[in-house]
């Protein structure tokens, strides 16, 4: 285990390095919260409640959804896979005495706590910018239970990025695939919207898979609602989290054999 | 350059580059599936905003996908025209690679733009067209010949605007080392504009994304012309706007040459 803490140790130090760019995508997560601040602005010009959320409401949602979102860092965990496998320099991992995936895993964890703390500033600074009402919920239970669903949510998206990147043994550019899983998975956590205003056959249905759960969840549970979900929450999360964990055994073990280390 | 000698060689770079796309099959349509996932997800966000609610910001249903498919249409067209090629340039000017094209006889930037088009964005053309058709099917307005041609000329004008803007932000490595941070903030202004339009901008966001980064007019003016409430200074507004942009891209271009240091040689 603390071969893998190490790791995560080196990673977050790493991002030292790299101080402007960490801070220019802390400031680009006002995007999100700007784009909800004019288009729900121009919305609840009209009425005050849409779906059980009011404009204060919403823009908490948005601040605490870019939060969680912003700590997910796997994204560039698995295009970086693919490339290394694309060009060669996935063979150091294989010689590494480390479970691959674990490597990979600390990494991310590494890269996400450090990003942890200016997130955390970014929010309080959007909340003060946009001068919103924060809506956030002091009951203990439902935040250890968010805190709890983070985490699950961010190993699910790990294994699910690890996923495709290890796929690139099979069609070497999964860019593809990486760009378009983006573009849905942003929608479907609830990152454009709140899943809240889609139609319940269809959020029922959301409900069984992992998704739901990454992001909207949580967030829903910070602001204090949807508290009765929080047992099931788990159990699926945690369903998933074992299945993708067999997926991608099974995946490595098939496809590992493809794997020509070109350029060395 | 004559015109025609300009089509010429665009068509010349465009049978050069089909062949060199057919090698890589799996990703010769990737552009297609990724921006359209893109938009299609759109669709679907303010397909359930508006289940919720009559209008945003006087906008109703039919004119939001109307919004939605001129942004498509115009992103489509430059990711087949020139995005490819015009992403390539702070690369080239960082590596030194440049020198290959300045001393071609053929106007570099011309060059650089078009030597990449990329066929497979041609089907999200026809998915944009598509959308279009739907929803001006929707907005129970009568459309004559002028509309279509005066529409069609504002997204010509605004895939110009694209491409100066596209130029500009990539002409400013010739006086910096790094700019991948422009590069993001393009990247962060062009998805929010494309999901808000540009009459949603209030005060000095308003200043910002109609002068500025006039991403903000992109759709929005073509959309405001078909739908019949683009005004006579709006129209001129967005025509003056481009042929500015378009002065300043080759000035600035120009200048950018001159600062060019051949980092290779």
């Amino acid at each position: 285990m603390k071969k893998y803490f190490e790791t995560a140790k080196v990673l977050f130090k790493a991002q030292l390095v790299y101080r402007f760019d960490t801070i220019t995508s802390i400031i680009f997560t006002i995007s999100k919260v700007f784009l909800a601040y004019v288009l729900w602005g121009a919305i609840f010009g009209k009425q005050s409640v849409v779906s059980g959320f009011t404009f204060n409401s919403m823009l908490s949602y948005y601040i605490i959804s870019s939060f969680i979102n912003q700590l997910d860092q796997s994204s560039s965990t698995g295009w970086q896979i693919s490339n290394e496998i694309r060009n060669g320099g996935f063979s150091k991992y294989i010689i590494k005495p480390m479970n691959i995936f674990g490597y990979f895993t600390a990494q991310t964890a590494g890269v996400s706590a450090f990003l942890l703390f200016f997130n955390l500033t970014a929010a309080v600074i959007w909340i003060f910018i946009f001068r919103v009402d924060f809506a956030i919920t002091s009951n203990g239970w439902y935040i250890q239970s968010a805190s709890v669903l983070i985490l699950l949510g961010l190993l699910f998206m790990m294994q699910l990025n690890y996923f495709i990147g290890i796929l690139a043994f099979k069609f070497l550019d999964t860019g593809i695939f990486m760009m378009i899983k983006d573009n849905i998975v942003q929608f479907i956590i609830g990152s454009l919207i709140p899943l809240a205003l889609l139609p319940s056959g269809i959020i029922k249905t959301m409900t069984f898979f992992p998704f739901y759960y990454v992001s909207y969840l949580p967030t829903m549970l910070l602001l204090g609602r949807n508290g009765n979900e929080i047992f099931s929450g788990i159990v699926i999360l945690l369903f998933w989290n074992a299945a993708f964990g067999l997926l991608i055994s099974i995946t490595y073990k098939r496809l590992k054999s493809r794997y020509d280390g070109v350029g060395i | 350059m004559r015109i025609t000698r300009q089509l010429k060689i665009i068509y010349m770079l465009l049978k050069m580059k089909l062949s060199r796309n057919m090698a890589f099959r799996f990703s010769f349509f990737g552009v297609f599936f990724v921006d359209g996932s893109l938009f299609l997800i759109q669709l679907l966000m303010f397909s359930t905003i508006y289940s919720q609610v009559g209008s945003i910001g006087g906008w109703d249903r039919s004119q939001m996908l109307f919004f939605i498919g001129t942004f498509s249409l115009i992103n489509a067209l430059n990711m087949f025209l020139y995005f490819f090629g015009v992403i390539s340039i702070p690369g080239k000017i960082k590596s030194g690679e440049l020198d290959l094209y300045i001393t071609k006889p053929v106007n570099s930037l011309f060059h650089l733009s078009f030597e990449s088009m990329d066929i497979g964005s041609l089907p999200l053309v026809f998915a944009s067209i598509g959308i279009l058709v739907y929803a001006a099917s929707g907005m129970h307005k009568q459309i004559t010949i002028l509309t279509i041609i005066g529409y069609a000329f504002l997204v010509f004008m605004m895939l110009v605007l694209y491409y100066d803007m596209e130029v500009i932000l990539r002409t400013i490595p010739f006086f910096v080392i790094q700019a991948s941070s422009i590069e993001r903030l393009e990247g962060e202004v062009i998805t929010l504009c494309m999901k808000i339009p540009g009459t949603l901008f209030k005060g000095a966001f308003k200043f910002l994304f109609y002068l500025v980064l006039p991403y903000g007019i992109m759709a929005t003016v073509p959309t405001q012309f078909f739908a019949g409430t683009l005004t006579l200074v709006g129209f001129v507004y967005s025509i003056l706007i481009a042929i500015a942009f378009t002065a300043f891209t080759f000035a600035f271009w120009k200048l950018g040459l001159k600062c060019y240091k051949s980092a290779s040689s």
